[in-house]
């Protein structure tokens, strides 16, 4: 379709809105309502322009033509339109430079400044504002308005991480819409009219788990992010593009630091990942790298307590008390959000010691590297038959909005040469959604659930036989056979809902399976799992349980054997010990184990309770302050990078391999961040250097997966406590003081009849064994847990599973009615 | 050269030796400091309120081409403000060496919170005593960090090298 845009003539699809086809033709026209992946409201009316069509003559069905030049003649609009809800038409001239329309743009930035607060210098907004950007821009210089302006709250807590300046407000609605668009969760709206429209809400804070997007997206300073509050001025914080290590999407980020701590994060921009949103978990749960404990030297146990010491003389001690000793009683075990760069100097240190047990933790049972068709995240956004057996809006955040993104029904539009489209206008406020297409199983209420069109709660001890019968059926009937057999429907299904999801599946063309932690740590629900997707012709999505665990799994950072994985480190085999990131001393059994050890060298950020037994403690540096390379959990192999935050000599795993390998005597692979990445270049054959910062994806393994495949009882098919994904990392949750105030502590959650039975009330706080471990958790109600089970978050030392929860041990530690007292 | 232009010269030196000398005895006599000249930084207060003036916006840092200047701000609290508004300075600090007393700071100020006043003698001996903070600036506050060490080791008032004329703009500093 060919259009003129200020005497640029070009070529755009039909159905473009004329404000992309302004910014394809280079030109500009201020906007503040529009957003990318929303739809356009034509709010602001900031956008506008002289628009002008040929007409056709009715009668004729032919272009009038310009008596004078022969040409089709141009009827102009009367009034100057809004570009983003107008449309392109075949032979539309738009004008955006010419008098008129700069004085319509002028009178609108009047007009919305008319009741704009000029409190640029307190506004964190300040310096990164649009509106004082378009004011700059297409503004008079002085204002006529000599009158009171409006006077609204100035900071009203809409929850413990957003403060909302009423008076700032521009009403853009683009904060209204988000919740309605992209979560779902209609928490936000507009209360009153006119010139007295705020924006405020009837519940109790904003319970969704992406609130903080609306921070990013606020044209203005009207919403803003709590943590970072007063912390500093847009131009003052030092800018990080880099990827999260909070859980498997690999969500893009932009980490603000100044002076050495990270005062805030914003979501970044990756149009195939997570467009511009992040969840709660990621954006808020980054005050702990700034805590006031952070290890930040290394230390040596001499004469029984922990002395800081030089690397070198760490590095030393380490060196000399594992000379001689058996390689193969030594044990390494990275957590799963380490790079593959880390993931690449564990294994150098590994065979040096001629060690076979290495191991990432947590890692489930099953392998998380997809053997058939692997899904992307694009994939799952298009898809028409999505199977989610999990919780994905706790595991990979970015996963639950790309459902939500399936269920609108709309395929990404393609990138203009300035990006996302502005103005997409196949969205529509409040459309209709396709909740037909997802079917959600999982063994409790998820908070997907309530956007699903069918959702199974099945009895958590019989998830695996259930994926199983489900297996069986579908693999009964590939060729339009019958099942044979009874289907028990005390499995959570009946035969009916298991045949129309089979037939959906089956017969759609983009069916995506999606499946987690809960099927992932028992190898048989594995197998299940892997059969129905097969059988029903779905790509898969498998989520592991952390940012890095498949692409750890991809590099081969597993045990020669299965009899030497992270289980066999805690069994007297095991002499001396490295664990990174790693707290496995909470098991108090572990603990025991540990002191035995003969050296225990710990690499962690925090004091923890197995870093009081080292004999060693080397000082780590959290996911925000790392070089390296992630694999998400669709195989897109992105970037890593540090911001500066001041942390003493902390390092990343490869710092450790290097003063030890120096140690040693030896220059060891993955020394350093670019020694890992020349093995990198071998194993994966890409340039992990060379990354964009929106990723590279990487071709799936052919066949089977590799790797071994160490079989765990993590979970087992009885118990009654299940330990879920949580979207807020707990271990971190006592350095997170604003996402704790926000999210509550770590909750143990049980039908109220459940808890009433144990005498229980919602808000006591109790310790609870759970598999051994005492967890100390708040009571909390919840009625979409199935009676008689307990619901925990998962820690990276407990992965998701079922386990015994040792009731008849339960300490009540503080009851809530004493606290409200 | 003749002689004619030396005895030219001599005789401006003659005539000199007559007239009152423009010399100051500086320290032991005051000098008198021109009100344009611009020396230490000062922050203001409101004087109705005494609520300071300074909201801790950082355009003196953003405007500084020395970057001498750090801020960072927090926020008041509602029952007992330090300023007015939701903002205020919690560290504000001027790197006495770096800066260059061109005077940006001031124009940046939305407020007129900092004004660069008249005093000069800032001489000390560690680099640290050159970092200048809130309670070293705020008004009320005489003399350099140094001269203020000296008149509490003897126990008098801070002593200063010279007299100025009044500023407007130096609302409510005394020197």
């Amino acid at each position: 379709m060919k259009i003129k845009v200020n005497e640029v003539e070009l070529d755009v699809t039909p159905g473009t809105s004329v404000i992309d086809a302004v910014f394809a033709a280079g030109h500009d026209v201020p906007y503040f309502c529009s957003q990318e992946y929303m739809s356009p409201i034509g709010a602001c009316r900031m956008c506008l322009a002289k628009i002008g069509a040929p007409r056709k003559d009715r009668a004729t069905n032919d272009w009038i033509l310009d008596e004078e030049t022969g040409e089709p003649k141009i009827f102009w609009f009367p009034n100057p339109m809004a570009t983003c809800t107008t449309q392109v038409m075949e032979g539309m001239v738009v004008d955006t430079i010419s008098k008129d329309v700069k004085k319509a743009q002028n009178a609108m930035v009047e007009f919305t400044l008319v009741n704009h607060p000029l409190d640029c210098p307190t506004c964190d907004k300040g310096g990164a504002c649009e509106l004082q950007d378009r004011a700059y821009e297409y503004g008079s210089g002085e204002s006529r308005f000599v009158f009171d302006k409006r006077h609204q709250e100035k900071h009203h807590a809409l929850s413990e991480l957003i403060t909302l300046d009423r008076e700032r407000c521009i009403h853009c609605k683009r904060c209204v819409r988000y919740f309605e668009e992209v979560p779902g969760d209609e928490v936000l709206d507009f209360i009153e009219r006119g010139g007295h429209t705020y924006i405020g809400t009837l519940e109790d804070g904003l319970p969704s788990p992406f609130t903080g997007n609306i921070t990013d997206i606020c044209p203005v300073g009207a919403l803003l992010d709590t943590t970072s509050r007063f912390r500093g001025r847009n131009w003052e914080y030092h800018h990080t593009d880099t990827t999260s290590l909070d859980d498997p999407s690999g969500a893009a980020l932009r980490i603000d630091t100044r002076t050495g701590r990270i005062e805030r994060i914003k979501a970044g921009l990756n149009d195939d990942v997570n467009k511009t949103w992040i969840d709660d978990g990621t954006r808020f749960g980054h005050e702990y790298a700034d805590a006031e404990d952070r290890i930040t030297r290394p230390m040596v146990r001499r004469d029984g307590t922990l002395v800081e010491t030089t690397w070198a003389d760490a590095a030393r001690e380490i060196a000399e008390r594992i000379a001689g000793m058996d390689g193969t009683r030594i044990g390494i075990a990275l957590r799963g959000d380490a790079t593959l760069e880390e993931g690449v100097a564990a294994k150098a240190l590994a065979d040096h010691l001629g060690s076979g047990r290495l191991d990432t933790a947590p890692r489930p049972a099953a392998s998380v590297l997809p053997d058939g068709a692997a899904a992307t995240l694009r994939d799952v956004a298009t898809s028409d038959a999505l199977f989610v057996v999990g919780d994905p809006t706790e595991e990979a955040g970015i996963v639950d909005l790309r459902i939500k993104d399936a269920l609108k029904g709309v395929e990404p539009a393609p990138l203009f040469p300035h990006g996302p489209a502005i103005a997409d206008l196949r969205l529509k406020e409040r459309m209709p959604r396709k909740r037909e297409i997802l079917t959600i199983c999982a063994p409790y209420r998820t908070d997907l659930m309530k956007h699903a069109g069918q959702a199974h709660v099945p009895p958590a001890t019989s998830m695996v036989d259930l994926l199983h019968a489900l297996a069986e059926r579908a693999s009964a009937t590939v060729d339009g056979g019958t099942p044979s057999g009874a289907w028990d429907d005390a499995l959570g299904m009946t035969a009916a809902e298991a045949d129309a999801l089979i037939t959906r599946m089956r017969s759609s063309t983009r069916g995506v399976m999606i499946w987690s932690a809960f099927v992932s740590n028992d190898p048989r629900a594995d197998e299940a799992a892997r059969t129905f997707a097969k059988s029903v012709g779905a790509k898969t999505l498998i989520l592991g349980p952390m940012a890095n665990t498949a692409g750890l799994e991809r590099i081969s950072v597993l045990p020669s054997h299965d009899r030497y994985d992270y289980a066999s480190m805690f069994t007297p085999e095991t002499k001396a010990l490295f664990l990174a990131s790693l707290d496995p001393a909470v098991d108090p059994k572990v603990a025991d184990r540990l002191r035995e050890l003969d050296l225990l060298v710990v690499h962690a950020a925090f004091p923890t309770a197995t870093s009081a037994l080292a004999d060693v403690v080397l000082p780590a540096v959290t996911g925000y302050e790392k070089d390296g390379t992630t694999l998400n959990v669709e195989g897109r192999l992105l970037p890593v990078r540090a911001a500066p935050v001041e942390a003493g000599t902390a390092t990343d795993f490869t710092g450790v391999v290097k003063q030890l390998g120096e140690a040693f005597g030896t220059r060891l692979e993955g020394r350093s961040v670019k020694s890992a990445r020349r093995v990198l270049r071998k194993l994966l054959d890409v340039d992990a250097a060379e990354l964009p910062t929106t990723g590279q994806p990487l071709p799936p393994v052919r066949g089977k997966a590799s790797g071994a495949r160490a079989v765990r009882e993590y979970a087992r098919a009885t118990g009654d406590a299940l330990i879920v994904p949580s979207m807020v990392r707990v271990e971190h949750l006592d350095r997170n003081p604003h996402l704790r105030a926000e999210r509550g502590d770590a909750a143990l959650r049980a039908h109220p009849a459940t808890l009433h039975a144990h005498g229980l009330t919602s808000g006591d706080v109790v310790t609870l064994p759970i598999g051994g471990i005492p967890r100390q958790l708040r009571v909390t109600a919840s009625e979409g847990v199935p009676e008689g089970l307990w619901l925990a978050p998962t820690l990276p030392e407990q992965p998701v599973g079922l386990y015994d929860a040792n009731l008849a041990a339960m300490v009540r530690e503080r009851s809530a009615t004493a606290e409200v007292a | 050269m003749s002689i004619l232009n030396v005895a030219k010269g001599m005789g401006v030196t003659l005539s000199h030796l007559f007239k009152k000398p423009v010399t100051v005895q500086y320290p032991e006599e005051k000098a008198q400091i021109q009100a344009r000249f611009r020396g230490r930084h000062h922050l203001l207060r409101h004087p109705d309120t005494g609520l300071e003036k300074c909201i801790g916006c950082s355009l003196c840092a953003a405007a500084c081409p020395a970057y001498a200047i750090y801020v960072e701000a927090a926020e008041n609290d509602p029952d007992d403000p330090t300023s007015a508004g939701e903002r205020y300075a919690s560290i504000y600090e001027i790197n006495m060496l770096r800066c260059i007393f061109c005077g940006f700071c001031e124009e940046a100020c939305p407020t007129g919170a900092v004004v660069l006043g008249h005093e000069f003698e800032l001489a000390d001996f560690r680099y640290d005593h050159f970092v200048y903070g809130k309670e070293d600036m705020l008004v009320g506050v005489k003399g350099s960090k140094w001269q203020r060490r000296e008149a509490e080791r003897k126990g008098g008032e801070v002593e200063l090298g010279f007299q100025a004329g009044p500023r407007p703009e130096l609302e409510g500093v005394d020197y």
